[in-house]
Formats: C-alpha cells, structure tokens, sequence
C-alpha cells in the first residue's frame, strides 16, 4: 500500500528525514511514535504531498508520488483522509459544510453527499451539531468533525497527525476507538503521536523515530 | 450544476465578506470606466453629427450664362445619368434672383444697377453615398468641370474634413485612454482578488489538502472578478447617464441655437451591453492574473 525507500528531507539544509524506509501494507494500523522535531508530520506531509522530498521514492499504490505532475496531486490526495493536529476546518462553513467539502470537490450529487455525510457525522458520534459552526464547538468535538471529514470520502488511507493531542484521557481513548473502528473496516490508518497511551490502546505496529531516522520497528503484522 | 451553486455562492460570499475592498474596486472601475465613457460619447456623437453632416453634403454646378437652354438640358441629362448623382434640384437664373431676393432683402438693391440678372443657372446635387469621402466628392467634382456648359462646381467640405479629422483624433484618444484606463480597472481588480486571496489563504490551503484542484479554488474568484467588473461597468453607465442628463439640460438653450440639441444621444442598448461585457471581461482578466500565482504551486 505505502513504500517508502531511503527518503531523505531538509529544511534549510537541516535534515528532518533520513534515510527513511518502511512498507505498510493494506489494512495494517500503524502508530509512528517519536519525540516533537523527530520527523513524523514531516514524513505524513510527504505522504499526502504537502511537501517534496530531497531523495528517495514514496510509492501509494504503486504510484510514485515524487514524480506526480502537480495536476495529479488533488486526485491521490483524494484517495486518502488526512486528520490534521490543529483540525483545519473551516470556521465560517457549518459542521455539516466541512464534512461534506470532499464530495463537493470530487462532484457528488446531493442526495449522496448528504447520506455519506450524516453517516461519517453518525459514526465519530456529532450529528446533533451538524448546523453549528466548527467555533462553537469544543476542541473534542472539533476533532471528531476533522475525522468524519476524513472519511467521508472512504479513503483506501487515513493519516492522522497528533490527533489526540491536547486532550484528555477520555477523550483519547474515544478517538482511539474511533481510529480502530475505521481499521477494522479496511482503511489503511497511520497515526503519527506521542502519546504512550495510544500505544497501548491500539496494541499494532509501532514505527519510532528519532531525529529524522527509523531507530525502531516493532509489532510487524499485528 | 451543484458545483456552479457552489462556484456563484463562493463568489458572492467573497463579495460580502471583503465589503470594503468590493466598494473600493467598484466604485474606482467605476470612475476609470466613466472616464473612458465620456470620451466614447464625444466620439460617438461627434462622429453621428459628421456622419449626418455628410449625408446633407450638397455640391453646387453652375452652368455657364451663354449656354443655350438645349445645353442646360444635356447637361442636367448628363449628371441624372451619372451614378455619383443622388438627387438632383435644378435652379434657373430667374429661381437663383428670387431665392437671393427672399434671403438677403436689405441687399437686393445691390443688383438692380447691374440691369441684367447676373445670378447663373445652377444644379443643386445630393452625392451618392459611396461618393461622399472626401477623396471621392474631390475626384467626382474634377471631373465635372471639363463637362460641356459648367462654369463652377462648388462644395463646402473642407469644414466637413476638419471634423472628420477631430472624428480621427477622437477615436484615437479614446483607444489610447480606453487602453490605459482599462489596464487600470484590470490592475485594481487583481488587487482586490489577491487581497481575497490573501484574506482566504488558510481556506485555500484547506481546500487544496482535501482534493480540491487548481480550476475548483480558482473558479469562485474568477466569478468574483467578472462580477466586480460588472458592477463596476454598471456604476459608470448610471453616473455616465446621470452626467448626461445634466449636460442635456444645461446644454438646453445653447444647444438648440446650434442645432445639435436633436443629434446628442446616449449610449445606445447595444452599446450600453457592450460596456457591461467589457466590465465583465475586464474584471475576469484580473482576476485571471491574480489567480495565477495560485496555479504555480504544487502543493
């Protein structure tokens, strides 16, 4: 599903990948763990093609997204769902406006949008706010619209950076769940975190990074 | 047909949300639009009056006085068979002292000491309109005067030249103005798009990381920009308009001494139309230069 072969990356000549390698295959739930600077959203933004890479090669599906002409891009990033750490919603469109953004732009009829988009509403448990606005909502609650975004669309790939950061216990666990459920439907999810709690809740494969670098890659094939 | 809601929606969502710069880009392509206005309806009824003035050009052929009357008839003969000839009103000798006598009575005593009526025969001719130009009246007049029985051909154009000429110049500082002033309108809506632009960054963003393609973001501003312009467009025809109807009322007296008080028009629908569409396009090709730093980016 997603191979990654000796990805490098700089930032101002400060590298921020090294060397990177990794296979996931389809369905797998991976957790990329790591301290704050160790490269994980970097490695998530190559995947859904927010930044370029310096070296190396990112196959999705056997398709490599180094060499995707820039017309090409919104297509594969259409195949995935991206939760984002500060959620990106849109605070002038309604809950139910955010969610339904990914069918508006792939051009899906009404009547189908709105089925999809109650039932992703239904599933991350915030369709009684569907009129309100993402800024009335609680962080919580935020985070949830951002994933029913996410999976609107059914992506073959959920990516998820930080998403249960700034959150209680609860609250991560509930979003855990959440994650879980999707897996278990057949999406391939990577969540990058550092949260030891995750890790324990989800029980999969854990990829560690340090300092732009793989130092571990246990629980393979769980 | 859902997504083109959604394009017009964007588009007038943009133009409530930036208030302030919307009025501001109206009301300058307004008033740069206005400007070019003014000067294409001098151009355009200046060149009506030229046009009117032309039509209304009449050549006088004076017959010579020791011409027989048989040689006055093959000569009126001959210009009723020339094709340059519209219409043609012959004038006696006794007609042309009777007409003289009607229009200059305090100086009728002029010619009674002369004894004999001194005034010539003459044929009053309306030209064809293909022979209307001044190259042609010039050529066709040359022509006549070697004809059996003329004594003079005589034409008032050189008046007409020189209005056709300030016609020229007009309609070359209407495209120049019209040029720069529409660089102007394009300018000023690029600006107004790209603050929109700057304003929505962080949407655009948004909106490009869940599949959006380039044309999807790009379309609600290129709606917007065509709509500022013809707003825009549709501003300055009312001021243009408004200004008219004071010119008209003030013009009044003076007008009507000069006879022109009939010949000034407004703009008609059709041109009126073509103004919006220019104010539309305008607006659109703004918005298209300011939405293509947005295409340079891959991500």
């Amino acid at each position: 599903m997603i191979q990654i072969f000796h990805v490098t990356k700089h930032y101002d000549r400060r590298p921020a990948l090294t060397d990177v390698n990794l296979q996931i295959e389809k369905g797998e739930f991976v957790l990329l763990m790591g301290p704050s600077g160790a490269g994980k959203t970097t490695l998530l933004k190559l995947l859904y093609c927010a930044t370029s890479l310096d070296e190396g090669q990112i196959l999705i599906q056997g398709r490599n997204v180094a060499r995707l002409k820039a017309s090409a891009v919104p297509y594969i990033r259409r195949t995935m769902g991206v939760v984002f750490q500060d959620f990106k919603l849109l605070p002038k469109k309604s809950v139910y406006e955010n969610v339904a953004l990914p069918l508006l732009v792939q051009g899906l009829s009404a009547f189908e949008t709105r089925r999809k988009v109650m039932e992703a509403l239904k599933a991350v448990g915030v369709e009684h706010r569907k009129e309100s606005r993402p800024t009335m909502l609680s962080a919580g609650e935020q985070q949830r619209v951002c994933i029913a975004r996410s999976i609107v669309n059914s992506p073959i790939i959920l990516l998820a950076d930080e998403p249960t950061g700034n959150m209680d216990a609860q609250l991560a666990r509930e979003i855990v769940e959440l994650f879980k459920t999707i897996n278990a439907r057949g999406t391939t999810v990577l969540v990058a975190t550092h949260n030891r709690q995750v890790i324990e809740q989800v029980g999969r494969r854990v990829v560690t990074l340090d300092q732009g670098k793989v130092v571990s890659d246990e629980g393979k094939g769980l | 047909m859902r997504r083109l809601i959604h394009f017009v929606r964007e588009a007038v969502a943009n133009i409530r949300l930036n208030r302030t710069t919307t009025v501001i880009a109206v009301a300058t392509t307004a008033f740069t639009l206005a400007c070019f206005g003014v000067f294409l309806l001098l151009y355009l009824n200046l060149r009506a009056v030229a046009t009117s003035l032309q039509s209304d050009l009449k050549v006088v052929v004076y017959v010579k006085d020791v011409t027989p009357p048989s040689g006055v008839s093959d000569l009126q003969a001959l210009l009723k068979a020339d094709p340059g000839v519209q219409a043609l009103v012959s004038v006696s000798k006794e007609q042309a002292l009777a007409d003289f006598r009607a229009q200059f009575p305090d100086e009728s005593h002029l010619l009674q000491g002369l004894g004999e009526n001194p005034l010539p025969a003459s044929f009053i001719i309306t030209l064809a309109p293909s022979y209307r130009s001044p190259d042609a009246v010039r050529h066709w007049a040359e022509r006549l005067k070697s004809a059996p029985g003329v004594e003079q051909v005589q034409y008032s154009r050189d008046w007409i030249d020189n209005l056709n000429t300030i016609v020229g110049y007009l309609e070359l500082a209407a495209v120049g103005i019209g040029t720069v002033l529409s660089a102007a309108s394009v300018t000023i809506i690029a600006s107004t798009i790209r603050l929109t632009l700057y304003a929505r960054r962080d949407e655009i963003e948004i909106m490009r990381l869940i599949g959006a393609t380039g044309g999807f973001i790009k379309i609600p501003y290129l709606i917007e920009g065509a709509m500022l312009g013809a707003m825009g467009s549709a501003v300055s025809l009312a001021m243009l308009r408004g200004g008219f109807e004071l010119f008209n009322a003030r013009l009044g007296m003076p007008g009507r001494f000069l006879g022109i008080d009939s010949g000034v028009h407004f703009f008609s629908g059709q041109v009126a139309a073509m103004i919006l569409v220019a104010g539309l396009l305008l607006g659109f090709i703004g918005s298209v230069v300011s939405v293509l730093d947005l295409g340079r980016a891959k991500s």
